[in-house]
């Protein structure tokens, strides 16, 4: 994907999550004013990329985890919180689903632990997609 | 299926490739969980940016978000991410 494709996507998704606010609080944005702020939002992934790998890498890994997402929402209380509680519930679910994949593999035993599940894996092995 | 709330979201392979963008080390890599969860960071950072900006245009009584709006709490919004 080109370095303009990724900005058109990031200003798509900028654009209907400004449209929920609107709606929400029953006001308008102009065209401006979303396009600022998906250009903000564009500019501050390099500062989370950054923060990211360096996290990971005094952590001595190259794999960044939830743990070096949650060390990034460290600057506001609340932030922190609600990546928190999401953290929870990914690793719950993801909880359930191993066990669901057990139940069903039952028998032909692989010699792993209950906690593989954590294994970091690619990102583009999408198998909690949404 | 996780974090399955109705509205708009950042796709996954949209953000891991916004993250490579600015990696410094091509071995570095994003777990799944991580990829999930800057999903949701992102999410909110855009929604703060927004709802702070109506916030601040309703305060001045104007029916339209402009730029000097945004303008106006985004030295906060960035301190706080």
């Amino acid at each position: 994907m080109t370095l303009e494709r990724l900005k058109a996507a990031v200003h798509y998704t900028a654009g209907c999550l400004c449209q929920e606010v609107a709606e929400d609080k029953e006001i308008e944005f102009s065209k401006q004013t979303i396009a600022a702020i998906s250009d903000i939002t564009f500019s501050q992934c390099e500062i989370f990329a950054k923060d990211l790998e360096m996290f990971a890498r005094h952590a001595k890994r190259s794999t960044i985890n939830t743990e070096d997402v949650k060390l990034l929402a460290r600057r506001s209380q609340s932030l922190l919180k609600y990546i928190t509680q999401k953290s929870e519930e990914l690793a719950s679910s993801n909880q359930k689903q191993k066990e669901k994949k057990k139940k069903k593999n039952e028998g032909e035993s692989k010699g792993r632990s209950s906690e593989a599940q954590v294994q970091p894996m690619m990102a583009d092995s999408e198998e909690l997609d949404t | 299926m996780a974090a399955s709330e109705a509205g708009a979201r950042f796709k996954k392979d949209t953000v891991n490739k916004l993250l490579r963008l600015h990696f410094k080390d091509e071995k570095t890599k994003v777990s799944a969980d991580a990829l999930q969860l800057m999903t949701e960071m992102l999410k909110v950072f855009v929604q703060e940016a927004a709802a702070r900006a109506a916030r601040q245009a309703q305060s001045e009584d104007v029916p339209t978000v402009d730029l000097e709006h945004l303008e106006k709490v985004l030295p906060q919004l960035l301190l706080d991410f």
